[in-house]
């Protein structure tokens, strides 16, 4: 028997227009026809989606295995809310006893 | 393996594997874990396809319009699987300069095995809900397993397996919950495809390992490719389903089978393991006729394929 000359497509999903297209698997087709036609048989027969998306496996470009260990980050809580958690606290405390104009201790008239 | 001086690789390799990291195909991995994914996934693979016959049987004969489309969409989800499939096994054999044709001459030559239920005859309707009910239940009980397989790609295909499976579990529950609910020759039909299944479903998980485990099982379970051995996932399967089918005034043909209450261990009748062994050496009732129909059907697809190839070779 002839060798196929098949190549293998990764096939990309968007669920709706808000998200991004998401890898789902892959499926070894001779055109890029061939293999959206397959992806929507293989993958989509009861899910929707707005869009998909089939690339030839040979055309990614990915980072060897070692660089993917590199992956593991360490934590970095000044780039993210977790270290501003406390100003919800303050936030209330403030409602509650309002600074005066030009600082200071809370005032006792608040309404004025 | 443990006298043998480790390689880096290995042992880097066993250091992923400690720490709950899945492997990708183009991962380093020892050449025997290779072999061992291989031989599953491509066993897998063969049994959706095979599994997909013995139901299609009843697609032209399903007894309503409805029944007849969820069973058409069930026949398509196994061949699917073993669309899935393949291409996992697919990616694993490609530095043997190995692909799917290999996997299906092995299927033909009988080489490579598929399970036991698919060799099994389908005569009535009731075949067909026990297959969609307790013989899906189960490879959701094996595939659940697998879920968490150390090779990523056979977990992830195995992740949308599973989904489907829960449909085709409910068709077929579905299909028993009508007949038994039916007339004394619906609820005789149902009985009777139950005892012709059920040795069959024992078998499913492979024989018990009585406290010995095998060398391959014991390395497939350091390498975490599986965590249960074939006599847990059998109990898991009793425990599961023995109290529904009695609750549907259903017989198990086996008066050994009881639950000790206090460990909550199964007892039951062995089912004949040397028969286990004919039939998926191809010796079952359907094993030749379903081989035949599928070598049949692949060479006279052989233009199609050659048609739609990327060369477009002259037909």
């Amino acid at each position: 028997m002839a060798h196929l000359d098949f190549d293998v497509y990764e096939v990309f999903a968007q669920p709706d227009s808000m998200s991004p297209h998401v890898h789902v698997f892959n499926v070894l087709a001779s055109s890029p026809d061939m293999a959206l036609a397959l992806a929507e048989e293989n993958f989509f027969r009861r899910e929707s989606y707005t869009n998909l998306w089939v690339v030839r496996r040979d055309h990614i470009h990915q980072l060897g295995f070692k660089d993917r260990d590199g992956f593991q980050k360490t934590v970095k809580s000044y780039r993210t809310t977790d270290d501003y958690k406390y100003l919800r606290d303050k936030w209330r405390y403030y409602r509650e006893h309002p600074m005066r104009p030009g600082g200071g201790e809370a005032s006792e008239r608040v309404d004025d | 393996m443990a006298d043998e001086v480790m390689s880096d690789q290995e042992a880097y390799f066993l250091e992923r594997i400690d720490r709950g990291d899945r492997i990708e195909a183009e991962d380093w991995m020892p050449e025997e874990y290779r072999n061992q994914l291989v031989r599953l996934i491509a066993m897998h693979a063969v049994s959706e396809i095979m599994g997909a016959l013995p139901e299609k049987e009843w697609v032209p004969r399903a007894p309503t319009l409805y029944r007849r489309l969820a069973i058409t969409a069930k026949v398509q989800d196994e061949v699917g699987h073993g669309q899935l499939l393949i291409r996992v096994a697919e990616d694993l054999m490609r530095p043997w300069g190995k692909n799917r044709e290999d996997i299906m001459s092995d299927l033909f030559s009988g080489r490579l095995k598929y399970h036991n239920v698919f060799h099994m005859a389908t005569p009535t309707w009731a075949d067909a809900g026990i297959i969609g009910w307790l013989v899906d239940g189960a490879a959701v009980i094996t595939q659940g397993m697998s879920l968490t397989c150390s090779y990523a790609p056979y977990a992830r295909a195995l992740q949308r397996i599973v989904e489907e499976e829960g449909f085709h579990i409910q068709h077929g529950e579905s299909i028993c919950m009508a007949l038994a609910e039916g007339t004394p020759m619906q609820r005789a039909m149902l009985q009777d495809a139950l005892n012709r299944w059920w040795p069959a479903l024992l078998m499913f998980f492979g024989p018990p390992e009585k406290s010995q485990l095998s060398t391959n099982q014991l390395r497939n379970i350091r390498w975490r490719i599986r965590s249960k051995t074939n006599e847990e996932l059998r109990q898991r399967f009793f425990t599961k389903y023995v109290h529904r089918i009695w609750s549907l005034g259903l017989t198990i043909p086996d008066p050994t089978l009881r639950q000790d209450p206090e460990t909550k261990e199964w007892t039951y009748q062995q089912p004949d393991w040397n028969e286990f062994r004919a039939i998926v050496n191809n010796q079952g009732p359907r094993s030749v006729a379903r081989l035949g129909l599928r070598s049949t059907t692949y060479a006279e697809g052989e233009w199609v394929r050659a048609m739609i190839s990327r060369s477009s070779m002259a037909v």
